[in-house]
């Protein structure tokens, strides 16, 4: 979703000599961002768009290169923007600097809350740096997937071998309650997905088999949450099912524990194994 | 009076840009999307809308429109005006990851107070919140929270001590099956306590549209579906209304104030026995079908009051909207003054002059034809007569939707002073024949060539937007 410049800031994180950032590192204030750019301060008090109210926090930033910003935001070089500052009396007019910020009021113009800032003249971006790019994203990527996987229970390389309608089951000595059916527009319509295990990274070995529950509702409350059809491979990273009411499920005749994959990162190509075999045994 | 009306702004280019064109009185239809978010392509679907009555500048609108930020943002947005609708401008105030999965509200009687009603993503537990100033970007207060609830829909009514606020949604959680509720604080916000409202067996829980109005001398109607029994995916429902004389503010229970002559019960069950097609797939033009109702009451005669849901007839049609009438505050009804063939997201308001407006939106045509129809009825007679205008008349086979609801569950209509005011979510295709009153767009639009623009000029996706829109009461 995220468009433009993306090379640039690859740059950024990349080069070894941009000076520190206050309290945050550059990959930190990359991560809490979702507007970049470098732009110069052209007014200090004041406001880009009617719909902000200027205050001591507040400039007028000239953008001269967007280096990330969502798609639907419509920012391009040469636009004024309203930037509320993270401290008072920052930046002052002719101040260049790239800017690490978030969307804050979106109107005629575009206002953003800055995270933070580095000071200076933008850098200068061959445009071979494309290798940059993936390794940075990456390594943004891959703290968020290993905090991820700390918190599954179960992470696997395999195969979908079945899908079938959910089969809930009561847990063992009979905890865990009996799944309700409720009639309502966000009803999960729950399915089943048997994953053969061909590679067991944490907690589970190969040769086994696990039950995956999955969302095949349209509604609004599950969109973008991974789906699962017979005879696709990957990496799965799977969480105890907290979600449909009942946490076992039944295989073979028996009750088992029944998983989830709720989240995009929950379900990540086969190739990746190998990655995240080691994000998990990175300390 | 046919008036196509575009405003450009142009974010990047620095090229196209055309002043907003002249107001010509009557009807007006803005798109909420605004210029610096040009480039969307979501699906905003199910809209509403909340106005105070103090300030006609001030509104707050809301839709299935998620932070521009994308779905790891820890908030969600509103859209909000300070110019009577003419623009409006998207803040990520609401604690939901990127987008709610329901989401209605209310003003308080002080400005720029707003109530809401959301399911939080993720995990879609009700949240009750509090803004004491929509404005401002601090993230809305929470003021109650729990599971296992669907469909909040917020009224208030102002008080000289505290606003009033009435939450109607369906609580699974509530015992005996009985689950139409209304959440009722009567001090702000700062406590809620949960009414059950079904006094009758269900088939197991109520259908989830609970809808709360009130009118100034805080009588308070709930309107709900008694789901009795269910056979694959029809649903065989009453459709009922209760009553609350004082504001839900005794010492007895809440709304029991109107019973039915057949078994002496709360609840004036106003029809018996009806159909409901329950689909959560695409069945009405791209749309889910099986919870539209609506009830509006005249606000300063509170024994007049309208009531609009919508069924299967067996006519050959797929849902049809019915309306009816009560003059005696709920204690008998009209037949049907209104029948809408294949139509839903039926809203009622009542002005101060008596006049009931009803919105809805009718798919009409036949498969690559079919269209998408965004109408206003205005009666004075009971739709004896009615005068209508017609927002929007789309295609309904584009664009292809992206989740469910395509364009809402329900949409939201309203009355202030001399105007309706309301909120529908349809195509955002540029072609000025789509919207026979006129439309205006602050998101980059060429409609010579029918394309919507991102800030770099490029052409951006058609998709469901949130329309705003305003018609004069009838005199």
């Amino acid at each position: 979703m995220y468009t433009r410049s993306a090379m640039l800031l690859a740059v950024l994180l990349a080069l070894p000599g941009a000076a520190a950032l206050g309290q945050m590192s550059r990959a930190t204030l990359v991560k809490q961002s979702d507007i970049i750019f470098i732009g110069t301060v052209t007014q200090v008090g004041a406001v880009a768009a009617p719909e902000v109210t200027a205050s001591n926090r507040t400039v007028v930033v000239h953008v001269d290169q967007v280096l990330q910003k969502p798609a639907a935001v419509a920012l391009c070089a040469g636009d004024s923007v309203t930037v509320q500052t993270a401290q008072p009396g920052s930046l002052k007019p002719g101040s260049q600097a790239t800017f690490y910020t978030t969307g804050w009021i979106f109107g005629q113009g575009v206002a953003v809350r800055e995270v933070g800032h580095e000071l200076g003249h933008s850098p200068v971006v061959a445009a071979d740096q494309q290798e940059l790019v993936a390794r940075a994203r990456l390594d943004m990527n891959d703290a968020d997937l290993k905090a991820h996987m700390e918190k599954a229970a179960v992470v696997v390389a395999g195969r979908v071998e079945q899908v079938r309608p959910a089969e809930f089951a009561a847990a063992p000595g009979g905890a865990g309650g009996a799944h309700r059916t409720r009639i309502s527009e966000h009803d999960p319509q729950w399915q089943e997905a048997i994953i053969q295990v061909q590679d067991g990274i944490k907690g589970a070995q190969a040769g086994e088999q696990v039950v995956v529950r999955f969302p095949t509702s349209l509604d609004v409350a599950w969109v973008g949450t991974p789906r699962f059809t017979v005879g696709q491979e990957g990496t799965f990273v799977l969480h105890k099912d907290s979600t449909s009411g009942s946490p076992n499920a039944m295989l073979a005749g028996r009750s088992v524990p029944a998983y989830t994959a709720l989240h995009k990162v929950d379900v990540l190509s086969r190739q990746d194994a190998t990655r995240v075999r080691a994000l998990i045994r990175k300390p | 009076m046919i008036v196509a009306t575009v405003a450009l702004y142009a974010a990047c280019e620095g090229a196209t840009r055309q002043a907003p064109p002249a107001k010509v009185a009557g009807v007006r239809v803005v798109d909420l999307i605004p210029a610096s978010l040009s480039g969307e392509t979501w699906q905003d679907a199910e809209p509403f809308l909340a106005l105070y009555a103090s300030n006609a500048q001030l509104m707050a609108a809301s839709a299935f429109t998620p932070n521009p930020g994308g779905s790891a943002s820890a908030t969600a947005p509103i859209f909000v005006s300070n110019d009577g609708g003419d623009t409006w401008t998207l803040r990520n105030t609401l604690p939901s990851e990127g987008m709610t999965a329901d989401i209605t509200h209310a003003a308080g009687a002080t400005p720029p107070v707003l109530y809401s009603g959301i399911l939080k993503v993720p995990g879609v537990p009700l949240n009750e919140l509090k803004a004491s100033d929509f404005f401002s970007p601090a993230t809305m207060t929470l003021q109650a929270s729990r599971a296992d609830v669907d469909q909040p829909f917020v009224r208030t009514a102002p008080t000289a001590s505290a606003d009033r606020v009435y939450v109607g949604l369906n609580d699974f959680d509530a015992p005996d099956g009985r689950t139409a509720t209304v959440d009722v604080s009567l001090d702000g916000g700062a406590t809620y306590r949960s009414r059950r409202i079904e006094t009758r067996a269900t088939l197991g829980q109520n259908g989830p549209s609970v809808r709360p109005a009130v009118a100034q001398d805080h009588t308070v109607y709930v309107a709900y579906f008694g789901w009795r029994s269910t056979a694959g995916s029809t649903v065989t429902s009453d459709v009922v209304v209760v009553r609350d004389d004082s504001g839900a503010t005794g010492a007895t229970p809440p709304f029991r104030d109107l019973l039915d002559p057949s078994d002496h019960l709360p609840g004036r069950l106003v029809a018996t026995h009806v159909t409901i097609p329950w689909s959560n797939a695409p069945t009405l033009g791209q749309e889910r079908i099986g919870s539209t109702l609506s009830i509006a009451v005249h606000p300063l005669h509170s024994d007049t009051l309208y009531l609009a849901w919508a069924d299967r007839a067996g006519t050959g049609d797929i849902y049809t909207v019915h309306v009816r009438r009560s003059t005696d505050r709920g204690v008998t009804w009209s037949g049907d003054l209104r029948t809408v063939t294949n139509a839903t997201n039926a809203s009622l308001a009542v002005s101060v002059s008596g006049t009931v407006g009803l919105l809805y939106q009718q798919v009409t045509g036949s498969d690559s034809s079919s269209r998408w129809v965004t109408r206003l009825e205005q009666s004075r007679d009971g739709f004896a007569t009615h005068q209508d205008a017609v927002l929007a008349t789309v295609p309904a086979n584009a664009p292809p939707l992206q989740f469910l609801p395509y364009i809402g569950d329900y949409n939201g209509l309203l009355s202030r002073g001399d105007q309706f005011l309301g909120v529908f979510s349809a195509s955002n295709a540029p072609d000025s024949t789509n919207f026979p009153q006129g439309v205006v767009y602050h998101r980059r639009v060429d409609f010579a060539t029918h394309r919507l623009l991102d800030g770099s000029g490029a052409t951006v996706a058609v998709s469901i937007d949130p329309f705003f829109f305003s018609v004069p009461v009838l005199p």
